[in-house]
């Protein structure tokens, strides 16, 4: 039982909020505000890919750092703290992690590494829906035929390959799709959050063989990267609640009202100190979701008590944050109204707390996820 | 970063286990439940001296106290597992006045008062609150006199939990008499219970657990009974709350209550058909208590692996302490609504079930602990003075 960061682990962190630091403000996420640009900062993709960071749970044969998810998940902290405008969650967390756990060696070593390198951007469909393939595939000669919609994938417009699992007859395959591919037509959707999503329409688009991903079994793949996917939303979600519950203590401290810092008032700092215990509870739920899913240790249960947890915290600081700053905290001349984006995406995406509650409750009804 | 036991952990748990299945006899058990679940009985005693016989209780303290020299996790385990097999530990002794006493004591207290802690042979209760004293501790009246090498002690405290059967009183007593001084003015002292000027009056509560005010009576001590500085008693005392506050929060009776009540609504049937655990409602009450449980034991776990690691923070400890406290009672409520009906019947009821019969109690006894142990007004007021490092107002 160990809370504490190796020393790799904290010169990551380090390493990731430095250049977050540097790179993102206030002033340079205003440029992506109401869609005036897609929120894409690939100049900070590319100083992100030169520190090696979108590759630490990449192994080493391939360009990565060989590190595992619970590195990801502390560089993803990171990333929420920041609200960065990059693809990290999309390309690392939905595209990489399932090509270098179930693709063949042939499609790992062709697309691995360009890929890891971000020569290639993937994203992947494991961000909505219910985990059913929204996608039907059928059977040709050389490979698949797809029809279908999904109706958001991050970053699809951005991207150079989907990821996509397909219904195929009563099973499921996953599938590698070019973004160029003939008879995919993709809609631009504005998000709350503003990051790019996009609808996927597909219509009699041919895959070969080479890139069917697992041609039969998919549903372990889909539920392997949806809890992947889910607690990096929780740690995006812990990142960004941290910072909004430091941004709001801070003001509390310097705006007197009746002659005082507010936060001398009681039910100020009671407040601000329920937020405090609430980080704390999604904090330590989400490291340990981290910390089993990166030793693939069966983690249902704990990834599902995280992303409740993700749900309500992110819905309580943020109306807490936003309370406490005044009319300050909805004012966009300062920086707490896009947090209250990123803790809205975080807390509804993959999963509701109402949702989540009722899946863990189905499971404890059938005598599973009991305490041990 | 690792959030699991290790196999060893694991194997210690289990060990425990198997030693509690056997040590919790039917005879031991209905003492225990005839003594409300605080112990006390002579059959209580003589569990309490075997485990310390077998080198449980000081699992985790140094050699030189008759321990074993395992880490705050291995005790922790020893602690959690203890109280999940429904015997009343005396934790407040074992885990936060030992370790202080241990810290701060003279020669006889480290090795004649802490090994007999160690062994299950000696118990202490703690004197704090007055009349007048409760959240705002430092201004407690109880005092100490200087009487050539011997101290003269004399006042009242309230909420003396358990002291009718301790055998000595970690007593708070103001040695300055200028009251100005206030926090700076107290000095800890241990108190024999045996002292011909000690008496306790029962105080009954709601939950039917008994507490006490107690009486000190001319009282005179050697100065071997005063612990730490003169005049310094304060910071031994929120030393003592601080560990007070981890060891309230236990997870283990809790988590086996929640499997508890799962299996039963598992196989209960429903009035209107089906089972208990099929409706929709019972299952969201039950995914909300999993994911609280869930947060009070890691939150226990990361504390102990603090106390390890030496990095044990106050915002820490305060918010485990309002955290656990307000989750029992929150939790309580949900499980007590899925057992509804039978969580109105009293334990010795005609068709008591016994889960629903515990919850009937546990609702009962739950408030104590958001104001015992320091209000949690006053740890929310550390966690944004200490956590996050925000102005309060000067009291």
């Amino acid at each position: 039982m160990d809370f504490g960061f190796s020393d790799i682990q904290g010169e990551l962190r380090a390493l990731a909020r430095k250049i977050l630091d540097d790179s993102v403000s206030a002033g340079t996420l205003a440029a992506y505000d109401e869609f005036a640009a897609p929120r894409f900062d690939r100049g900070l993709w590319q100083t992100l890919l030169d520190s090696g960071l979108p590759g630490i749970a990449v192994a080493e044969e391939y360009g990565g750092m060989g590190l595992g998810f619970m590195e990801l998940g502390l560089f993803i902290e990171e990333l929420g703290r920041s609200i960065a405008p990059v693809p990290v969650l999309a390309h690392c967390v939905s595209g990489l992690l399932p090509l270098q756990r179930y693709a063949g060696s042939a499609l790992q070593a062709r697309l691995l590494p360009p890929a890891a390198r971000g020569e290639l951007l993937l994203t992947g469909d494991f961000w909505s829906g219910s985990g059913v393939p929204t996608v039907q595939a059928e059977a040709t000669a050389d490979g698949l035929r797809l029809a279908g919609r999904c109706p958001a994938v991050p970053f699809a417009r951005q991207a150079d390959w989907l990821l996509l699992p397909v219904g195929l007859a009563d099973d499921i395959a996953v599938v590698l799709v070019p973004a160029d591919a003939a008879g995919l037509r993709l809609t631009d959707l504005q998000m709350t959050h503003f990051e790019p999503h996009a609808a996927v329409e597909l219509d009699a688009v041919s895959v070969p063989a080479a890139d069917i991903l697992v041609a039969s079994g998919g549903e372990s793949l889909v539920t392997w990267t949806r809890e992947r996917c889910t607690a990096a939303l929780c740690a995006q979600q812990l990142g960004s609640a941290d910072h909004a519950m430091h941004l709001a203590a801070g003001y509390t401290s310097e705006r007197k009202q009746f002659g005082v810092p507010i936060a001398t008032f009681q039910a100020v700092g009671h407040r601000m100190a329920d937020g405090y215990i609430d980080i704390e509870c999604l904090r330590l739920c989400t490291w340990q979701a981290l910390s089993l899913l990166g030793e693939e240790r069966s983690a249902t249960t704990e990834v599902q008590i995280a992303k409740i947890w993700a749900g309500d915290v992110g819905h309580r600081v943020s109306y807490a944050c936003q309370h406490v700053h005044g009319g300050t905290g909805i004012d966009r001349d300062y920086p707490l109204w896009r947090y209250c984006l990123w803790l809205r995406f975080n807390e509804m995406a993959l999963g509701s707390s109402a949702s989540q509650t009722a899946a863990l409750g189905r499971r404890l009804a059938r005598g599973e996820g009991l305490f041990s | 970063m690792k959030i699991q036991f290790t196999d060893a952990q694991l194997a210690l748990r289990d060990e425990l286990r198997a030693y509690f299945r056997e040590l919790m006899t039917p005879a031991l058990r209905a003492e225990c439940e005839r003594d409300m679940g605080e112990g006390g009985g002579p059959l209580w005693r003589e569990a309490l001296a075997r485990m310390g016989r077998d080198g449980w209780i000081g699992l985790g303290w140094p050699e030189e106290y008759g321990g074993r020299n395992l880490s705050p996790m291995e005790q922790f385990i020893f602690v959690e597992e203890v109280m999940r097999a429904g015997y009343p530990f005396p934790f407040l002794t074992t885990e936060s006045v030992g370790p202080t006493l241990a810290e701060h004591g003279n020669a006889w207290i480290r090795e004649d008062i802490v090994p007999k802690i160690l062994r299950g042979e000696l118990l202490v209760s703690i004197g704090y609150s007055e009349p007048d004293a409760g959240t705002d501790l430092a201004a407690l009246r109880t005092t100490a006199v200087r009487d050539g090498d011997d101290w003269i002690i004399n006042g009242q405290k309230m909420w003396t939990s358990l002291a009718h059967f301790c055998d000595y009183t970690w007593l708070a007593a103001r040695t300055d008499p200028d009251v100005s001084r206030k926090h700076k003015g107290i000095s800890m002292f241990l108190v024999p219970n045996s002292d011909p000027g000690w008496s306790c009056t029962p105080v009954h509560t709601l939950g039917g657990v008994r507490t006490n005010a107690t009486f000190y009576d001319n009282i005179r001590v050697s100065d071997d009974h005063r612990v730490g500085e003169l005049h310094g008693g304060w910071k031994l005392i929120t030393s003592q709350l601080n560990r007070e506050r981890l060891s309230l929060i236990n997870f283990g009776p809790i988590s086996e209550l929640f499997n508890q009540v799962v299996q039963w609504a598992r196989a209960a049937p429903y009035a209107e058909g089906g089972f208990i655990a099929d409706q929709s409602w019972v299952q969201a009450n039950l995914a909300r208590s999993r994911a609280l449980i869930e947060c009070m034991k890691l939150i226990v776990y990361k504390q102990s692996w603090a106390m390890t690691a030496g990095t044990l923070g106050m915002a820490d400890a305060s918010a485990a302490k309002v955290f656990g406290s307000e989750g029992f009672i929150e939790v309580y409520r949900l499980l007590g609504e899925i057992v509804a009906e039978g969580g109105l019947l009293r334990s010795h009821s005609p068709g008591a079930l016994e889960q629903a019969g515990r919850i009937e109690r546990l609702y009962r006894t739950a408030s104590i602990i958001t104001f015992g142990g320091g209000a949690n007004e006053i740890q929310r007021d550390i966690i944004s003075a200490a956590g996050l490092w925000m102005p309060r107002a000067s009291r």
